[in-house]
């Protein structure tokens, strides 16, 4: 009986026809953009902890600033941190400001300590030279190529960092992402010399941006992190913070979600909407079939049956919007991310998220939305008096 | 005497039409035994509609009571009243009122499908009727696909695929032109000498006389049984 109460509710779909359509065409724009947006979101969520896991990796831990101020520096000894066992390898990151003369110029100026090590942690401390070559001896510095300029000096050049001479190897290329890996400076402003040739200059306690910790396979995590903390204590550093690849992916997912469900929110909106489309067609359609009702309740239709009739055909639009809404907001989807690829180049591939709790989800909410919308006017439609339906003209 | 299929025991029925009081029916005695074919007769307003309503269960007296096989149904809920209806009474009305977008068949597998009747039993019962009244190769077509007599045979049909114990027919041939309407009559006739229970509805003293008995409606009484 239910699948013939529930034909019949197609039937009246279909004659209805264009105002069907239109119906569900509301449903559609809004299931549409919320799977859109959660499908992008759940794909961004997806590429970030790659690209976490890719810069940080999950046996990593980041010593920085408290709130993960990187511009502001932490007191600690690298040596000593890799010195804990349980500790693979370590590097921190530390930049000083020197009084630098060139050939054209001269100023305070930022020079960062470098350690080949450290491209092993930081894709950005992969450092690619424009001209010249890298660094390769004692007394060589690369410059930024603002810095450069600030300068006056190119490659062959001599500079004097704090009165002790450096020949300039080579000049930087400017890259695209800068800042995060240098402690919130640009490599273009930057002059790099090698770590130990950094300490002589600056022989003070070392005050570092950030360090990354690797640990050894198997090692546990929770007994190095408690021994990280004991040398930041030991040195008086009461400021610095650890953070893990898994607290690092929970704060970024929670950001995103975050935002995620703000946008989803408002899509939601659209939905409602649609929603209130739904709730005007099926109002429209017991009024003009109220003689309808009174003859289907004359011949034996039931209160129940008359419900259930009017809110199959409000659920069955909805299902057939968010059907609909669902293959529209993944091709939405699927271009905004070919287009924030395009935009932003970033790298790796950045799909849009397609998971089976969607594609449900989606259906079920859209359904609902149809169904509720509709419950009002069925709950009309079922509760007429039959007279008073049958002498409605 | 046989005992009442259906029998009004001093109803009355009043309408609110917003302030204003409306009584339709002024304390009614009236019993329908089986193989009965009335009319009611009255000029419009006169309470036959309501009359009709009343002893097809679709509606509730203000005062007064309804037995049904000698049980009260005054107080029986609506799910309770629908299943009556659905399996003991056919109903046809002026304006066919067939489902527009339902063929001849579907609309009179209708009231079966209420009933929970399995689709092979609801099929064959609908296609038999159907045919019985002549409307065999009109099976697939819909109401606007046929004449104001076919669709109002497809009602007939629909009343009757029940079987019910009582058929009201509430002006049935008033939008029909006579020969057609003559024709309805005629099966209404032949369905009462089967042993059908017929109420007729009407104020065209020619339908009317092809009852076996004519009850005249004013005001709301009953003052007249030829």
């Amino acid at each position: 009986m239910l699948l013939d109460i529930l034909r019949l509710s197609l039937r009246n779909i279909r004659h209805r026809g264009l105002r069907s359509w239109l119906t569900v065409i509301g449903i559609l724009i809004g299931t549409a953009a919320v799977v859109a947006l959660i499908s992008v979101g759940q794909g961004l969520q997806r590429t970030i902890a790659r690209r976490v896991e890719q810069i940080v990796g999950y046996n990593t831990i980041l010593v920085t600033a408290r709130g993960l101020n990187l511009g502001q520096r932490i007191r600690l000894d690298v040596e000593a941190l890799r010195a804990i066992p349980g500790v693979k390898s370590a590097i921190a990151v530390r930049t000083e400001t020197a009084y630098v003369e060139g050939p054209g110029g001269k100023g305070f100026l930022a020079v960062l300590g470098y350690d080949p090590a450290m491209a092993e942690f930081v894709t950005e401390m992969n450092l690619t030279v424009a001209s010249g070559r890298a660094l390769e001896a004692p007394g060589e510095v690369l410059l930024g190529s603002r810095t450069a300029r600030v300068l006056g000096a190119e490659a062959g050049d001599t500079v004097r960092i704090e009165g002790r001479p450096f020949r300039v190897v080579g000049i930087l290329q400017a890259q695209r992402a800068g800042g995060f890996a240098t402690g919130g400076l640009s490599l273009l402003d930057l002059l790099v010399i090698s770590l130990s040739e950094l300490r002589q200059l600056f022989p003070g306690p070392e005050l570092v941006h950030y360090a990354v910790v690797r640990l050894a396979d198997r090692a546990d995590m929770a007994l190095v992190r408690e021994r990280i903390r004991a040398h930041l204590s030991a040195v008086g550093e009461r400021n610095a913070a650890l953070t893990d690849f898994e607290d690092l992916t929970r704060n970024i997912q929670s950001v995103i979600r975050g935002v995620q469900a703000f946008l989803a929110g408002i899509a939601g909106i659209a939905l409602l909407v649609g929603g209130v489309g739904v709730m005007n067609t099926m109002y429209t359609a017991v009024l003009e079939r109220t003689r309808e009702i009174g003859v289907l309740k004359a011949i034996g239709a039931k209160d129940s049956h008359v419900l259930l009739l009017f809110l199959f055909e409000s659920g069955l639009m909805g299902l057939a919007g968010g059907a609909l809404g669902l293959l529209t907001g993944l091709g939405v989807a699927w271009v905004a991310t070919l287009v924030v690829s395009r935009v932003f180049e970033a790298q790796g591939a950045f799909a849009p998220a397609l998971t089976a709790g969607l594609v449900f989800g989606s259906l079920l909410f859209a359904f609902a939305v149809g169904a509720l919308s509709g419950l009002f006017p069925a709950i009309r439609a079922a509760k007429l008096p039959p007279v008073e339906a049958l002498r409605y003209e | 005497m046989s005992a009442a299929l259906v029998e009004l025991q001093g109803v009355t029925k009043v309408y609110r039409l917003g302030e204003v009081e409306v009584p339709a029916l002024r304390g009614v005695d009236l019993a329908v035994r089986p193989g009965d074919f009335l009319a009611l007769m009255g000029p419009s307003g006169s309470g036959k509609s309501t009359l009709l309503h009343l002893l097809g269960l679709l509606d509730r007296p203000t005062a007064g009571r309804v037995l049904w096989e000698g049980a009260d149904v005054t107080r029986l809920n609506g799910a309770r009243l629908a299943e009556l209806r659905g399996r003991r009474i056919g109903f046809v009305f002026q304006m066919f009122n067939l489902v527009p977008n339902l063929t001849a068949l579907e609309n009179v597998e209708l009231p079966l499908v209420f009933l929970g009747v399995p689709w092979r039993e609801r099929r064959q019962r609908a296609r038999a009727v159907l045919e019985r009244l002549g409307l065999g190769d009109r099976l697939r077509h819909r109401p606007n696909q046929l004449s104001g007599g076919q669709q109002q045979r497809v009602a007939l049909a629909r009343a009757l695929v029940t079987d019910p114990a009582l058929l009201l027919a509430d002006e049935p041939t008033g939008n029909l032109d006579s020969a057609t309407g003559r024709e309805i009559l005629a099966l209404l006739a032949e369905l009462n000498r089967q042993g059908r229970t017929i109420v007729l509805a009407t104020h065209d003293p020619e339908a009317a006389a092809v009852a076996q008995a004519r009850l005249r409606l004013r005001d709301g009484r009953i003052v007249e049984v030829a």
